[in-house]
């Protein structure tokens, strides 16, 4: 059974040149080679370094860091710098999760407290799980034809967590800000669909290994339209500076999330960047070619892993400057950009995608 | 009667090409000043701005030029200057930091050059009656934990303020040359009218006025070596018969 097993982790290894010779070792260190060659096999690699858990944990850890820091230059602040101020203040996150984690998560006599402490950690990994289906390079977790619907889907199930952090809170900030989360939730979801739709439909497929194929031209070239679209889109979902709508500071603090406080906090808090994280290898996978790139003498399978995590994160840092130039919306404004300029646009999208895919054909 | 007519203040309209240039521009500014922001932020401990050199900050005073003039005290407008006895039955001056408005007006007054400003202005005390300063404190430089590496300095370039960082230390203590000194004594204008009140003699500092009785009349004698031409008994003269006079030099 054992061998079995072992023929199954063998057969699906990430390939790494660069590190062969340190596993030719291996066979003479009785348990350690099994736990490595457990390592390398796909479906875990994809799970516990990229693009998972490792690669998403630095993401969570640094890009709050770097959006405050961005924007903060770019508005001629500071922004964190006293903690390891010869770094700019680089483990800020760190510290502030310390913090988080020995502080008392109070939860007030109004609240529904089994669903109050419930959903910050039910949603954290609700929010994780669209990352099974995205793959770096080569190296995914589960591969299935419909994996893009399936990510889809999962996105479109955040919104729900985020309503039932403000119905449980059962604070007034907390009901507004998941009224307005509601709104824009209907907004942006059937545009951003729309768009994602096109570009199933100019690829033929929605294997996401099969599309990164399929993208001699990047699809952010050929089909701009339902680009921006999608990158609208994903700004409205992971509900950033220009459409704070939602968690609005200057009226309702944080919105659906204002009774938290502590590590529930805290998990809150990464939320939105752990969807902008998902949102931008979505958008990635779709438009910029997934993992194609050159390839990197010695890095294997890795290289592909490695020209996906910077395009994602070239895209997150885009998503995030967003903050340092547009002023932020207000509700009607916000549903009136969603329900028709975007709507429309992705419209028009569909309709390019339509069309590319006729000449095609003909 | 004619109603005045209503208007309605409505924003400027773009069409599509503008508003994508100006996105494009907002955008593009804010690229550029990520990765060079024009902050004008100065990161205190660590880096200090250079003061001019006759910025006026901490008072330092020499005790060896001090001739006891009681100029600084009679001068300052806050009365933060007050002149205490020193172990030399002599007089200098004390300075109360509470009250302190740093007008250096008494460094002006300084005849001697006793008095000298410097940069420092970030002096830090528990309460108030710490910031009564002696003299024996305003001698040397307060105690400073300098963290500082570089000093920053603002320039105008092109119309736009920049900010100019340099590595090393900024000096806190500038050496000025001393003030020209012009010699002075004290001296009687009219003899006739003394009252032999002894004023003089009791203020002066310097030991130079003396008096001595002849014939049953006070007659009083000033030195003009000793005399240092504070002016001390000129202020005090009841009958205001003493002058400030230029030194003759023999």
């Amino acid at each position: 059974m054992v061998n079995t097993l072992m023929e199954t982790v063998m057969s699906n290894q990430v390939s790494i040149p660069l590190i062969e010779p340190m596993l030719d070792l291996l066979p003479e260190i009785p348990v350690l080679q099994y736990m490595v060659a457990f390592m390398l096999w796909k479906p875990l690699f994809a799970v516990l370094i990229c693009p998972g858990l490792t690669v998403g944990g630095i993401t969570l850890l640094f890009f709050p860091w770097i959006e405050r820091k961005l924007c903060g230059r770019a508005q001629w602040r500071v922004g964190p710098h006293e903690i390891v101020w010869w770094l700019g203040g680089v483990i800020q996150l760190l510290a502030d999760t310390l913090r988080f984690l020995f502080q008392e998560v109070i939860v007030h006599k109004d609240a529904h407290r089994p669903y109050f402490l419930q959903f910050p950690f039910l949603s954290f990994m609700i929010f994780l799980l669209p990352l099974l289906f995205i793959p770096a390079g080569t190296i995914v977790a589960i591969q299935t034809p419909y994996a893009i619907q399936i990510i889809l889907a999962l996105v479109c199930l955040f919104p729900l967590f985020i309503l039932g952090l403000g119905w449980a809170s059962n604070s007034r900030f907390a009901y507004i800000g998941t009224v307005r989360e509601a709104f824009m939730y209907f907004a942006y979801e059937i545009p951003f669909i729309i768009a994602a739709i096109a570009m199933i439909i100019l690829y033929g497929t929605s294997d996401p290994l099969l599309m990164a194929s399929r993208q001699s031209i990047p699809g952010i070239i050929l089909n701009p339209v339902a680009a921006l679209v999608f990158f609208i889109g994903a700004a409205m979902a992971t509900s950033r500076m220009p459409f704070e709508i939602a968690e609005s500071d200057q009226e309702l603090c944080a919105g659906p999330h204002v009774e938290y406080s502590g590590i529930a906090f805290g998990l809150i808090y990464v939320l939105c960047y752990e969807k902008a994280y998902i949102l931008s290898a979505l958008m990635t996978i779709l438009f910029l070619g997934g993992g194609s790139g050159p390839a990197i003498a010695g890095l294997g399978d890795l290289s592909g892993a490695f020209w996906f995590v910077v395009k994602t994160y070239l895209v997150l840092t885009t998503l995030f400057m967003l903050r340092a130039v547009y002023p932020r919306y207000r509700l009607d404004q916000g549903l009136k950009l969603g329900w028709s300029p975007m709507l429309v646009m992705a419209l028009i999208g569909l309709a390019i995608s339509l069309v590319v895919v006729a000449v095609r054909v003909i | 009667m004619k109603m005045k007519s209503m208007k309605k203040v409505v924003g400027p309209e773009y069409n599509l090409s503008e508003k994508i240039k100006t996105n494009v521009y907002a955008v593009g500014v804010a690229m550029q000043e990520s990765v060079y922001p024009h902050t004008m932020t100065v990161f205190y401990p660590r880096e200090r701005k250079k003061m001019p050199d006759n910025y006026r900050g901490f008072i330092l005073f020499d005790p060896d030029k001090c001739i006891s003039c009681f100029n600084c005290s009679f001068v300052c407008p806050a009365n933060a200057i007050r002149m205490k006895e020193a172990p030399s039955r002599r007089y200098y001056p004390t300075v109360d930091y509470g009250r302190c408005i740093f007008c250096h007006f008494c460094i002006d007054s300084c005849s001697g050059g006793a008095l000298k400003a410097t940069k420092i202005h970030d002096v830090a005390y528990k309460d108030m009656d710490e910031m009564f300063t002696p003299t024996e404190e305003m001698i040397e430089l307060p105690e400073i934990i300098r963290e500082d590496k570089k000093y920053v300095e603002y320039e105008i370039e092109e119309d736009d303020l920049h900010l100019k960082r340099t590595k090393g230390e900024d000096y806190l203590f500038v050496e000025v040359p001393p003030p020209i000194q012009i010699p002075m004594v004290s001296q009687c204008i009219d003899r006739a009218s003394c009252i032999g009140c002894r004023v003089c003699e009791e203020m002066c500092e310097s030991g130079a006025i003396s008096s001595s009785a002849e014939n049953g009349m006070l007659r009083m004698k000033i030195d003009t070596d000793k005399c240092t031409g504070c002016g001390l008994c000129v202020k005090e003269c009841s009958m205001q018969i003493l002058m400030l006079k230029l030194k003759k030099f023999e």
